[in-house]
């Protein structure tokens, strides 16, 4: 199994290379190895494998912080406790996962749409590209406290435009209740990555050899036609792995929510990353070990879902455009 | 006749979206310089006369140049370390000659470790850094940044280097190049286009980091922007005018690079998602 980078040309210089190297075998250049290596492997295992092992440790462990970090042995009893008796968790899972699945259902066909009609020559389409891509440069809080006033009830710009076209009814406060919170966190995320979805399928779409559109055109096919029995069938694959892309990071979904909800109203846009850090430091249990435990838990659940997402729709490679 | 009625047709949901997309920014650049009285007296008032001394004062007055200044060491000495650290690694997981028996095992994992969700190492690497007195220091997150970001940026190099031709290689050799000085007078050069990227998408990512920085950093003195931010809503909540003002110092240094750079932002952030 290889996940590399399938470039064709480096396949090619490599089978050259193996043949010329293969003579003096015998000298591994071990001090040059070592050399460039080195220093990325020892960030690596030191703050990346090391950590993640520790964690393993912790999680069938009680880890009590205010008795100078004192480990006592406790089994799988966390993670009886998280899958049985812990609605919070479950709740959190659940919001998580509903974000997970509706971003991408909501993201990529916005952005397939966007990208089509900048495809179509509409006029200054470099400006609107550059200013639609814009809000993924801001980090979250600032996005975060941007939204906040979008969705203030009384000046924010969400009830503004209701009021403005006649929808005052539906004017609320949009944060404030558990059924309309969660939702009103997604369109901020939809906000921030949708016109970097357009932009890499903007670019899949002019990889697109212009005879296939234009020969639509001339049997005429009409633009809906064009996109529907071309455009999508042909960008198949940068839309599935813009998709898993979408669905992996909704699940590790932390910072906006810190920053707008802090996981209320009711836990109702409580996400599994923003509990595994209130377990860990603010609730006062004082225990690392559950909330490793948590953090375990939902590293299997969305490691296994991204690789065995990745092999079921056979994405050899991140992106490819 | 038609096709311009069409074109014109499909205006409509591009200038619609433009309004959704760029709006929320827009109205708080706006407040930025209009003073919370103003504010308060009507939300969507042009800022006439504009107010560009709130500048001054956020920077001076409400920490923003510390914030800034923390902000802007973690994300130099963070880049700076990574590119580095993460070329020399991406030539040498690349290149033939560097080949031994696990190497290519090794890289599958590190390619791997790309999606892992933060949350797996966050909490244990909270005990280290404070066994190893990182915790609570700019120098403890750097660590941390460089770390989590060597995967992405080592593939994204990786794959770069690894279609530079053996026999520029050669050529280099016969000429004299050991292998350190073949990588910094010869590939090294030759990989900057690669490289800028990655620096890039670094950079961004460095800049708005939030998740470490909360768990990691609790001293107010060394708060980055985002966690400086995250803070002052609650502290000015109702100072609207002045946290507009902060807004902007923390998204302007990124956004009038964007301007000038735009292609290369383009590039990296759609070269790093592979993150996920």
């Amino acid at each position: 199994m290889r996940i590399g980078p399938p470039e064709t040309i480096p396949k090619v210089t490599a089978t050259v290379g193996d043949v010329r190297a293969a003579v003096p075998r015998a000298r591994r250049p071990w001090g040059a190895i070592g050399l460039f290596l080195g220093p990325a492997l020892f960030f690596y295992f030191a703050f990346i494998i090391y950590p993640v092992l520790v964690t393993f440790y912790n999680s069938v462990h009680t880890l009590r912080m205010d008795l100078g970090m004192t480990y006592e042995f406790v089994g799988f009893q966390h993670f009886n406790e998280i899958l049985s008796a812990d609605d919070v968790f479950w709740r959190a899972a659940r919001n998580s996962m509903t974000w997970a699945v509706v971003a991408p259902i909501v993201d990529i066909p916005l952005a397939l749409v966007l990208a089509f009609i900048l495809h179509g020559k509409v006029p200054f389409a470099r400006f609107f590209r550059t200013v639609w891509f814009t809000p993924l440069l801001m980090s979250y809080p600032v996005v975060g406290v941007i939204w906040l006033w979008v969705y203030n009830y009384d000046w924010g710009m969400a009830n503004l435009v209701l009021r403005a076209v006649g929808l005052g009814e539906y004017a609320q406060a949009w944060l404030a209740s558990p059924t309309t919170a969660l939702p009103a966190l997604i369109l901020v995320t939809t906000w921030m990555f949708a016109g970097f979805n357009m932009v890499v399928m903007l670019a899949a779409i002019h990889a697109i050899p212009m005879e296939y559109l234009e020969a639509a055109r001339v049997d005429g096919a009409g633009p809906w036609h064009r996109l529907f029995h071309i455009v999508v069938p042909l960008l198949r694959p940068t839309m599935v792995n813009l998709a898993i892309l979408d669905f992996i990071g909704k699940m590790k979904q932390f910072a906006l929510v810190w920053v707008m909800t802090r996981g209320g109203p009711m836990w109702g846009t409580e996400t599994v990353a923003t509990y595994v850090i209130k377990r860990a430091f603010e609730w006062k249990t004082l225990d690392l070990g559950y909330p490793s435990a948590i953090a375990v838990l939902w590293f299997v659940i969305i490691f296994g879902l991204s690789v065995g997402l990745t092999r079921f729709l056979q994405r050899r490679e991140a992106l490819e455009f | 006749m038609r096709a311009k009625a069409t074109k014109a047709l499909l205006m409509v949901p591009v200038l619609l979206y433009t309004a959704f997309s760029a709006g929320p920014y827009l109205w708080t650049a706006m407040m930025s310089l209009r003073t919370t009285d103003e504010i308060y007296k009507n939300h969507y008032g042009l800022p006439v006369p504009p107010h560009f001394w709130k500048f001054v004062t956020a920077w001076t007055e409400f920490g923003y140049a510390t914030y800034f200044k923390n902000s802007a060491i973690v994300t130099v000495t963070a880049v700076a370390i990574i590119t580095v650290v993460g070329a020399m690694a991406g030539y040498g997981f690349a290149r033939r000659r560097f080949a031994f028996p696990w190497r290519e095992p090794l890289f599958l994992m590190l390619f791997l470790s790309i999606m892992f969700p933060p949350q797996i190492m966050i909490l244990s690497l909270f005990q280290i850094l404070i066994k190893y007195g990182l915790f609570n220091t700019l120098a403890g997150l750097i660590v941390v940044y460089v770390a989590t970001e060597l995967p992405v940026t080592i593939y994204l190099l990786r794959a770069f280097f690894a279609q530079i031709p053996q026999e520029l290689e050669e050529a280099a050799r016969i000429d004299g190049c050991t292998d350190w000085s073949m990588f910094w007078r010869v590939m090294f050069p030759i990989a900057r286009p690669a490289v800028a990227t990655t620096m890039i998408l670094n950079f961004i990512y460095f800049w708005n980091e939030f998740l470490y920085a909360v768990v990691f950093i609790t001293k107010q003195e060394i708060r980055t922007l985002p966690l400086a931010i995250q803070f002052l809503v609650s502290d000015q909540y109702f100072d609207i005018g002045m946290l507009a003002t902060g807004l902007m110092i923390a998204t302007l240094p990124v956004l009038v690079m964007y301007l000038f750079l735009s292609e290369w932002f383009v590039k990296g952030m759609t070269a790093g998602a592979v993150k996920g």
